[in-house]
């Protein structure tokens, strides 16, 4: 049984670190948002389709916020003056709304995955 | 500001008053007096305090993804917490046994009230500094609460309604949601934070159950729905639940070989 147990994590652990040495491959594209008087700056980021994305999102409102999208299935908090990293896809082609949290009213915007 | 902020805090306030609920009602079938509650919440409170104060420095550790691997770690520890529950509880009333229970209460709750409560605390703390924005948003989080904490005590009734042999498996199958739950977001997060690869998207419920209607935001903070999940996601999920009822049921076979009555169903005895 032990045998068994040991040979499993073995196992385990293997595909954990096949799982890590591929997610930390470079040569992720980044890509710069910017957030000021709780508007998103640009407010369309174009992507390339299936492709991972790091997005550099910078607030530079003294307030925090959040970006969130149903649509990326993300939530992150950005604290006021700070920035903060967010890695989104491989997507498929079409349009994926985001929004800030805390002020939803102006805060808006969309990443468009192109071919 | 105002409808915001109702919106915001009940989402928060819901997932955290689920587990509070159903521990609640192992708390009482056990005849446990409810003060592990206020040692959890006095936890969660000061950890969310804690948390919120710390977070622009937290959100910086581990370059930038510091905010997912803490709320992912924290959602983890409910899972692992929630599953030893489900085994000390079903298995015998040693004093050990009585002190596993208590202490897997006790840091679920403050696990889960401080994740939920500092993000919370990070919006009024923003919302502080524009003083007209104060009222509404304040007014809104009260109501946003209020209704929170209503459905978490609706639900604590609505389970004593069932027939009694199937309050405990109820309470079981929903600590197993949570954990599950619990488990796919915290996925979620590490694969944000590109600790764990992305997977292919496992189906998509979005036309005909959209995540931002109400239907979807009060699933998603029930049973964690989500229109687009992830398969790495699913595999979590269904990992939690498993976790929890296995461990259930270990305990209960325990129970059954040592001939003890299950500690919530003592009273029929």
């Amino acid at each position: 049984m032990t045998r068994i147990i040991r040979y499993y994590l073995r196992f385990a652990l293997a595909t954990l670190c096949i799982l890590l040495a591929q997610t930390s491959m470079a040569g992720t594209p980044v890509i710069e948002l910017r957030i000021k008087d709780h508007l998103f700056f640009p407010e369309t980021l174009e992507i390339p389709a299936d492709t991972k994305v790091k997005l550099l999102v910078i607030n530079e409102d003294p307030t925090p916020e959040e970006f969130e999208s149903y649509e990326l299935n993300r939530e992150k908090v950005i604290p006021g003056n700070r920035k903060t990293v967010i890695f989104i896809g491989p997507l498929p082609q079409g349009e994926y709304p985001f929004f800030g949290e805390f002020y939803p009213k102006t805060a808006q915007g969309k990443v468009v995955v192109t071919p | 500001m105002f409808l915001n902020s109702v919106v915001l805090i009940l989402q928060e306030i819901l997932e955290a008053a689920l587990l509070v609920s159903v521990l609640m009602v192992f708390s009482r079938l056990d005849e446990r007096r409810p003060y592990w509650l206020l040692t959890a919440l006095s936890a969660g409170f000061a950890g969310s305090l804690l948390l919120s104060l710390n977070m622009a420095n937290v959100s910086e550790w581990f370059d930038y993804v510091g905010q997912e691997v803490v709320n992912a770690s924290m959602q983890y520890a409910i899972t692992l917490l929630l599953a030893l529950f489900a085994f000390s509880m079903s298995g015998d009333r040693s004093p050990g046994r009585q002190r596993l229970v208590t202490i897997c209460m006790v840091a679920s709750v403050a696990f889960s009230l401080t994740r939920e409560s500092a993000e919370v605390f990070i919006y009024i703390e923003g919302v502080l500094s524009q003083p007209s924005h104060l009222q509404p948003t304040l007014t809104g989080a009260g109501i946003g609460a209020g209704i929170g904490i209503s459905v978490g005590i609706l639900l604590y009734y609505s389970l004593f309604w069932l027939p009694r042999c199937w309050i405990t498996s109820c309470c079981l199958l929903l600590l197993a949601l949570i954990a599950g739950n619990m488990s796919s977001q915290a996925t979620l997060l590490l694969t944000q934070a590109d600790w764990l690869p992305p997977t292919a998207i496992l189906w998509d419920s979005g036309h005909w159950l959209p995540e931002n209607s109400i239907p979807g935001h009060l699933l998603y903070a029930l049973v964690g729905y989500e229109a687009t999940p992830s398969v790495l996601q699913g595999v979590a999920y269904a990992a939690g639940i498993i976790l929890v009822a296995l461990m259930g049921w270990l305990g209960s076979r325990q129970r059954h070989l040592k001939r003890q009555p299950l500690l919530a169903d003592r009273k029929e005895d």
